[in-house]
């Protein structure tokens, strides 16, 4: 294993793969930077370009591009409070609060550090993970990935503001985001559900332009009616000057960076669960860290502890998400589905033959990942300063180029008019939603993972009656989600005891 | 002066006119997202369609996934504009939507132009070779049920076995909800299903790996899978293998291209012979060879008598069969 | 305003529960089971936030914007953004863009014309070269311009 481990790191330094990488990763942070385009949209795209390269070659630019659109998609969601990508919308609670107060270096600096330890721990993970991946991967069947799912759902209580209010109204975001997935036509009973009588719905609302709606919209309304630029009319010479607080605040917080690292690493493994769900759950991990109530409330308005969690969880994803597609080829995500087809395009049959036979080209993919985002970092960290500045920019320029962004974004996906309406409905309610004081990633989480919970149990039911319920990983994963549930409630108690006290 | 110019324009316009397709660009329409079966083709084609359209155009590729490609269809029925600029692929169980009056069809398969069929695939039944069971026979005699994955109502994965389950009797237990075919691969890998239904080259792989064993095909022969008993020779009545053999029946458009309705008898001619050359084009037959794509040639006219023949069934069959085959993927 | 928002959001949440619930009676126990586990207590939940809302007399920390201009600029926001839309639906997403930026600089942003004019022509030229030529994203024409027969 270690030759191959050596071979796939040569093949990745041949002149050739190495300029088709880098020119993959330059290709990837004008994607990931854009929100208007779609990180799986443009991997369809170079496709056909793949057919006339070598394997490595090929896996050396899709990865390239591919794992690195997540660390410039932070970058807008710090920035502009417009996720970036569909899988970096939760770093915006935080990134672009820190924005706002002015803090965007400081914010990019911890989410450039975050993501890079995220992708060395994914790419770490891809590599150990191979002799043991097929084991694990089929110890996970359907009910214990139900029971990650109500772990993530679970994830609703930390996502709520404090005291007995907000956890209602964290349940109902997330009830409501529940609802939302059960649109579209039940796999069960082949039921048009909550469709009316429209076609677009009846395969259920689309991600993207929901979390665009939910994120961007009500972020250009509240420029607008500030009238200053995002941070707030600070002159650009402080804005930038926090990137090296934001690198030792990485360091700082190690523990927790790693740990929300594994956390993306291992949903990422989960065939699924979907691309969105880690960010969230590792957001909501984060947010456990904090120690006191008072904490608690911080996150949401700046705590660089939301930014360093879903910045690593992010990236260690695609690591974990290879895993998957690679061994089974069972994609997690539209990209990975995308990046299967690379494989039969080029010959390659993803299954034991990867972990075998093709293993020194497997590892060229660990090498790509971590070499790519060694490469962004650093070509992000020169240009920091550049990208802080933008948020002194007045914001009588910036709305428009946003818009216009955005609204591409949402209809370029599926080519429909709908999608921009859906957009527009969920900026209303977004909007609403912050007036109200209402979290919005509850609502998100639910959505997301309404569908794989419904699936999932169902299949668990039909297959094993009752008997899955006893099954050892189900028991572990039950007891997480009470724990999960049960820990911010036990910490306002104890908070409140002592202040009695 | 003038006279020059006219000489000119002489010369210039029958050649504009054999060039109809200069400076243009061509669209294909995919109701799919991009990465699937249906784009990976369409995307192919793509690259070398210019060669053989004179002008050498352009040749992009729209996804417009939504309602199963119901929008898509739509959208090529009412809205793309017959200047031979606009092509079109989508699902192939579009004849059973259109026939079993699905609510948003808006289009009449039979009025388009149709260009042709980019290939034709049959769907296999196949469980995991650990299993005793190695004929079709043995799983209808099967003492346990045998338990298959499927995504949902609509998808061939889900339809086909109901068909055995429900008309020759296999006993079959039909667990459904997965996300995907690959999900459903893994869920074999498991154990906690012990088979599934799909189309023979998706399932290919996994039968020369020797995971699963194919048991029973649907009627059309593909090749490879010839040697399989068909559905049909186990029906036990005429109703019985006429509703089978009408669920197979759109399998021989599997990749359906057609053009606007209306589109101009010329152009619908180049396009046709454009892409008759491109999937006999060897360069193409290589690549999709390798990115394991079946593609093989059906003439438009052929195709669309299938289709007609599909959307002719009578009243009471149409009725019965959708008692069990509802339209989806 | 804090109170009001949580109000007209719990009050939309009930309904949108309720007709969930009544929808959902008439479909096989596969399909309704979940929107009813779902739907239920996601009913009660927006009950007790309508009753929350009413009862709570707590007011909001005062703002550094007065809460009607607040108000006002928030409906001008709201306005920029819809128009937009109908720009895009009835003129097509290239002119659209432009037409939009243009006004948005002159009208709302108060920047001079010549500057509104190239600051609307770059990105024009940013989406359509992007978009258009080098990524071969279609977009369709806009009515208004099908209907006068440009499409």
């Amino acid at each position: 294993m270690l030759d191959a481990f050596l071979q796939g790191l040569l093949l990745v330094l041949q002149w050739k793969a190495l300029a088709f990488m880098l020119f993959g990763v330059a290709l990837g942070f004008w994607v990931g930077l854009l929100p208007g385009l779609g990180g799986a949209t443009t991997l369809a795209l170079m496709l056909p370009f793949v057919y006339t390269m070598q394997p490595a070659e090929a896996f050396a630019f899709l990865l390239g591009m591919h794992s690195v659109v997540t660390t410039t998609g932070d970058i807008t969601s710090i920035l502009f409070g417009v996720p970036g990508e569909a899988t970096t919308a939760a770093i915006i609670l935080d990134g672009h609060a820190m924005a706002k107060k002015g803090q965007a270096g400081r914010a990019l600096g911890a989410a450039l550090t975050a993501s890079l330890i995220g992708a060395l721990i994914g790419a770490a993970a891809l590599a150990l993970a191979i002799p043991v991946v097929r084991p694990l991967v089929l110890t996970f069947g359907s009910p214990e990935l139900f029971m990650l799912a109500i772990v993530g759902l679970a994830f609703i209580a930390s996502l709520s503001a404090q005291g007995a209010r907000g956890m209602v109204r964290g349940f109902l975001a997330g009830g409501l985001g529940l609802m939302l997935a059960m649109i579209g036509q039940d796999p069960q009973a082949g039921v048009a559900r909550y469709t009316g009588d429209s076609l677009y719905l009846s395969q259920g609302l689309d991600l993207v332009p929901v979390l665009v709606g939910l994120f961007a919209i009500p972020e250009i309304i509240e420029l607008v009616v500030r009238g200053t630029s995002i941070a707030g009319g600070l002159p650009s010479q402080r804005v930038s000057s926090g990137a090296l607080e934001g690198v030792k605040d990485a360091f700082r917080h190690i523990g927790l960076t790693l740990r929300c690292s594994l956390i993306g690493t291992f949903i990422g493994i989960m065939p699924g669960l979907g691309g969105s769900v880690a960010q969230w759950l590792a957001y909501g991990h984060a947010s456990q860290s904090a120690k006191t109530p008072a904490e608690r409330e911080g996150f949401g308005k700046g705590d660089v502890r939301g930014v360093l969690g879903p910045g690593a969880a992010c990236n260690s994803k695609e690591g974990g998400a290879l895993i998957p597609t690679i061994a089974f080829g069972v994609p997690g995500s539209t990209a990975m589905a995308i990046l299967l087809g690379a494989f039969f395009l080029l010959g390659l049959v993803p299954g034991p033959d990867m972990l075998s036979q093709h293993l020194a080209l497997t590892f060229s993919m660990v090498w790509t990942i971590v070499i790519a985002n060694v490469v962004t970092v650093a070509v992000c960290f020169l240009l920091l300063n550049r990208l802080a500045a933008l948020t002194t920019v007045r914001v009588s320029l910036l709305v428009p180029v946003v818009l216009v962004l955005v609204f591409v974004g949402s209809y370029t996906a599926n080519s429909q008019y709908a999608d921009i309406v859906v957009t527009l409905v969920f900026g209303v309610v977004g909007w609403l939603m912050v007036r109200a004081g209402w979290a919005r990633a509850p609502l998100v989480l639910g959505l997301v993972l309404g569908k794989i919970a419904e699936n999932y149990l169902y299949i668990s039911v039909d297959r094993y009656a009752a008997a899955w319920l006893g099954r050892p990983v189900v028991v572990v994963l039950l007891v997480c989600a009470v724990a999960v549930i049960a820990y911010p409630a036990i910490q306002g108690w104890r908070a409140k005891r002592a202040a009695r006290a | 002066m003038k006279n020059i110019f006219f000489l000119v324009l002489l010369c210039v316009a029958p050649l504009a006119a054999a060039q109809p397709y200069a400076g243009k660009t061509v669209t294909i329409i995919v109701g799919y997202k991009p990465g699937g079966g249906y784009d990976a083709t369409a995307r192919l084609i793509a690259q070398h369609l210019p060669k053989y359209l004179p002008g050498k155009p352009t040749v992009i590729v729209q996804n417009m996934p939504g309602a199963n490609s119901i929008i898509a269809v739509n959208h090529l029925y009412n809205i793309a504009k017959p200047d031979g600029l606009t092509l079109g692929t989508f699902n192939r169980n579009m004849p059973i939507a259109q026939l079993t009056g699905v609510k948003g069809v808006k289009f009449d398969l039979t009025k388009f132009a149709w260009v042709g069929s980019a290939a034709s695939e049959t769907t296999v039944l196949a469980i995991r070779t650990d299993l005793p069971y190695k004929t079709f026979e043995e799983l209808r005699k099967a003492p346990k049920p045998v338990v298959i994955g499927a995504t949902g109502p609509g998808a061939n994965t889900y339809d086909f076995p109901l068909l055995l389950k429900e008309l020759l009797g296999a006993n079959l237990k039909i667990v459904t909800g997965y996300s995907s075919s690959a999900d459903i691969m893994l869920a074999v890998e498991r154990g906690e299903v012990d088979g599934r239904a799909g189309s023979w080259s998706s399932l290919l792989p996994f039968i020369e790996r020797k995971l699963v064993r194919p048991v029973v095909r649907a009627r059309l022969r593909e090749s490879g899978a010839e040697r399989l008993p068909s559905d049909e020779s186990f029906a036990p009545n005429p109703r019985a293998k006429a509703i089978l053999a009408l669920r197979s029946a759109p399998e021989a458009v599997a990749r359906p291209y057609v053009m606007p309705p209306r589109t101009p008898e010329s152009l619908l001619r180049l396009m046709r012979e454009a892409f008759a050359s491109t999937l006999k084009d060897p360069a193409v037959m290589a690549q999709a060879a390798k990115a394991k794509l079946e593609l093989n040639y059906l003439p438009g006219d052929e195709a669309l008598q299938v289709l007609r023949e599909v959307l002719s069934q009578p009243k009471e069959m149409v009725d019965d069969f959708g008692k069990y085959v509802k339209f989806g993927e | 305003m804090h109170n009001r928002a949580s109000l007209i959001l719990s009050s939309a949440v009930a309904l949108f529960a309720a007709w969930g619930l009544v929808s959902a009676m008439s479909w096989p126990l596969k399909a309704k089971l979940f929107p009813l586990v779902v739907g239920i207590p996601l009913l009660c939940l927006a009950i007790a936030e309508i009753i929350y809302s009413l009862r709570d007399k707590s007011t909001e920390p005062p703002r550094d914007i007065p809460a009607d201009v607040e108000r006002h600029r928030s409906l001008v926001a709201a306005g920029w953004i819809l128009a937009f839309f109908a720009a895009i639906v009835l003129l097509g997403f290239d002119i659209a863009v432009a037409v939009f930026v243009f006004l948005y600089l002159v009208i709302q942003g108060k920047e001079r014309w010549i500057f509104s004019a190239i600051f609307a022509a770059a990105t024009w030229a940013l989406f359509y070269g992007l978009f258009d030529r080098l990524l071969h994203l279609p977009f369709p024409a806009g009515w208004l311009l099908e209907l006068l027969g440009f499409g």
